[in-house]
């Protein structure tokens, strides 16, 4: 089932070797061992594994957030192991979006400001071309009429839009969604979905969600399962019923 | 306050629960320090003013003795009494934050089956506790600093007065702040109450709960006040152009206006705070800082009106004096007499380094405003370093944020000090008359002190940077990773 285009389609980040420990000695813990994937521009990749398999230590080292203690981490073509905060702070800030568990709006922003938010950190306005691709997300994600809202007076749904427009307003490399429907109900959970895999369809957005839900990852391209802290399986898109088969076997087969 | 410095912000990101008990304790070391500074102050100045009154009964011949060490008491009464104001403001704003932070862990035993108002009495107990130690330490300290005091000021001045500085009454002060760190931990834990069980299960949402700008009835009773304060105060200067006694009238008018001010600060304060903001410009840390600045109304506008009220009165002294001695000196066609100018200035200096405790204890509070502002946001300080806020941008909006409101309440205290300080020499001296035509009434142009304004302005400067040192620290220490972490 491994794909064999890694060498050749164009990747929007990928991991060589990579490796991650934890603590020393006895409690030493392998977050990540050996790990090298890549993701392919455009596509939706799913990655899944249970607690503890490394799939978020995975997320931070890919965006930059978090060191390797071996291997190298890149972000397009740019090699991003040993870059320096700031550095790493400017890369983010162009070329990765993020999507969160627990939505994550600035709070003292009205919807406009969050989305806007990415253009304004790195000090400039969004050009006329943002403005008209900015002002088509809104109407996109139906948040047309709620632009001078707070995000207390949203809903869950409507707040995880807002950060998913946030995401797609400056046209990252890769947007890393983290569980991004663990705490929306399932029909809502399934828009954000439709969403993000219409994002990635329709305008080449390449996204990586991590999620240990089914459903949510039967929306993606490709799935890659991790299992202490390697990787057991990646294959093309399956289904809700597949995927839960594969995990039970593995949880049974372990 | 700079307690908080030390704790090593990214230890093992231990779940949110078990870290919010110690993030309590920690704002509560504030509390304890403006106890123990307003007590102690308290207990210091009634030892002073007891023996300032000793030595004037025993002085025979000086007339109206009585009435001068009324005069003292009175005085000293009031400056304790504004200490004890502004630090009762700082403890219920401290309280009202930590509540704010506490609130997973008070919806926990909410879930578990403690009722509101017992966990509202907790949090209130906890405010006599330390309310009672700040009040020993600063009893303990005052009495200490009493009595090293006595003996220098004897040999100094060549005061021989029999004094025994341990009485009773050096206790007042300390059961007098117990009780008020305990009433106002009680008004600051308001919030208690509307915390529900369920926001200990559900989500991690942070809710942004916008806090209640005060009662339709406080608003009014703040108006009322301040307008007619305004208008007794008016009315003293204009009887200080027939009479020195106006001054009497005018002190009525000015504390009522103040009080209206002080009580109407949640109506007053945003949009002067608002105006502020804007001046910082349009960045994006400029204009998140000028957010959170306004996040809180309630918490802001109380501080900023502890420091207004330190700036107001150090402001007032400054210029009353100035002006009554620019008008002393063009009545009397020349130099007055030398000892009555440096008597003036004497008292003046007395009265301004008397109220700067006011100002320290606002100062405090501030700083721990500041402090648990940034500590309960780490989340979203992670969330903007993960979207590419740079660490030095990070620590400038946190400054920025120290510097809206420093720069908003001493630029509100000095002007309202000159009004107040102008507003008191025109109504003491309204009715002197001044060369050429020496006839009343007189116009007296408020004087403006502008060595105590630069000196205000560097201790603005300072008090923001100080402000700012903790909470930038913690700050630029949030690693993007917080964002993530759910809790």
């Amino acid at each position: 089932m491994q794909q064999n285009s890694f060498d050749t389609a164009p990747m929007a980040a990928r991991v060589q070797n990579l490796t991650k420990t934890f603590g020393a000695g006895e409690s030493r813990v392998h977050a990540l061992d050996d790990v090298t994937i890549g993701l392919r521009r455009g596509e939706f990749t799913a990655i899944m594994g249970p607690s503890g398999s490394g799939k978020s230590t995975l997320m931070h080292v890919m965006a930059g957030l978090d060191a390797a203690t071996s291997g190298r981490a890149f972000i397009g073509d740019t090699e991003i192991t040993g870059l320096s905060d700031l550095d790493l702070t400017v890369l983010r800030r162009s070329r990765v979006g993020f999507v969160f568990q627990s939505f994550n709006l600035v709070p003292t922003l009205d919807v406009l400001g969050n989305i806007t938010l990415p253009f304004e950190l790195a000090g400039r306005s969004p050009s006329a071309e943002a403005r008209r691709r900015i002002d088509a997300l809104v109407e996109s994600m139906g948040l047309g009429g709620r632009l001078r809202h707070r995000p207390h007076e949203l809903s869950g749904g409507q707040q995880q839009r807002v950060a998913i427009a946030r995401a797609l307003a400056t046209q990252p490399d890769l947007i890393f969604a983290d569980e991004p429907t663990g705490n929306l109900d399932s029909r809502t959970g399934r828009e954000v979905l439709a969403l993000l895999a219409a994002a990635s369809r329709e305008h080449g957005q390449s996204i990586a969600m991590v999620t240990h839900d089914p459903m949510a990852a039967s929306h993606a391209d490709r799935v890659i399962f991790l299992g202490d802290g390697r990787v057991m399986a990646d294959t093309p898109r399956q289904s809700a019923e597949a995927i839960s088969a594969y995990m039970l076997s593995s949880e049974v087969g372990a | 306050m700079s307690a908080v410095v030390e704790r090593p912000v990214r230890a093992s990101r231990p779940r949110r629960l078990t870290r919010s008990l110690p993030r309590a304790e920690r704002g509560l070391g504030a509390s304890v320090l403006v106890a123990a500074i307003s007590s102690g102050f308290g207990t210091l100045l009634i030892a002073a003013t007891g023996f300032i009154g000793a030595w004037l009964l025993a002085a025979p011949y000086l007339a109206g003795r009585e009435s001068v060490v009324v005069v003292v008491a009175i005085l000293s009464a009031l400056l304790v009494g504004v200490a004890m104001f502004v630090a009762a403001i700082v403890t219920t704003t401290t309280f009202a934050t930590i509540v704010a932070g506490r609130t997973r862990q008070i919806a926990l035993m909410r879930l578990i089956g403690a009722s509101a108002r017992s966990e509202r009495v907790r949090v209130a107990r906890q405010g006599l506790v330390v309310g009672a130690i700040g009040a020993a330490v600063g009893l303990i300290g005052g009495t200490a600093g009493a009595a090293a005091l006595l003996p220098v000021a004897r040999t100094v001045w060549g005061i021989d007065v029999e004094y025994a500085l341990l009485q009773p009454v050096l206790v007042a002060p300390a059961v007098i702040v117990t009780l008020t760190t305990w009433a106002a931990a009680w008004a600051g834990s308001r919030r208690v109450l509307e915390v529900t069980p369920l926001e200990a299960i559900s989500g991690a949402t942070e809710r942004n709960r916008s806090e209640a700008v005060g009662g339709r009835a406080r608003r009014i009773v703040a108006g009322i006040l301040f307008l007619g304060g305004s208008l007794v105060l008016a009315a003293g200067v204009a009887l200080g152009l027939l009479s020195p006694l106006g001054v009497v009238v005018a002190f009525v008018g000015g504390i009522f206006s103040f009080t209206g001010l002080s009580l109407g600060a949640t109506v007053i304060m945003p949009p002067v705070l608002r105006v502020t903001g804007r001046l910082f410009g349009r960045s994006a840390e400029a204009r998140l800082a000028a957010e959170n600045a306004l996040r809180y109304p309630e918490r802001s506008s109380r501080m900023a009106i502890g420091v207004v009220m330190g700036v107001t009165l150090v402001t007032m002294f400054a210029v009353a004096s100035q002006s009554a001695r620019e008008v002393l000196i063009s009545s009397g066609g020349g130099e007055p007499p030398e000892e009555l100018l440096s008597l003036m200035d004497t008292f003046a200096a007395i009265m301004m380094s008397l109220v700067d405790v006011s100002a320290v204890i606002a100062a405090v509070g501030l700083v721990n405003l500041l402090t648990l502002g940034v500590i309960q946001r780490r989340r979203e300080l992670g969330l903007l370093r993960t979207l590419g806020f740079a660490a030095p941008q990070i620590r400038r909006m946190v400054l920025l944020e120290a510097a809206h409101l420093t720069v908003t309440s001493v630029a509100l205290g000095l002007l309202l000090g000159v009004v107040y300080g102008w507003a008191g020499a025109q109504s003491l001296l309204g009715s002197v008359g001044v060369p050429p035509e020496f006839s009343s009434p007189t116009f007296v142009l408020p004087a403006i002190p502008w060595a105590t304004v630069g000196i205000v302005a560097v201790a603005t400067a300072l008090l923001t940077a100080v402000a700012a040192v903790a909470p930038t620290r913690l700050a630029t220490a949030v690693s993007p990773i917080d964002a993530l972490a759910g809790d």
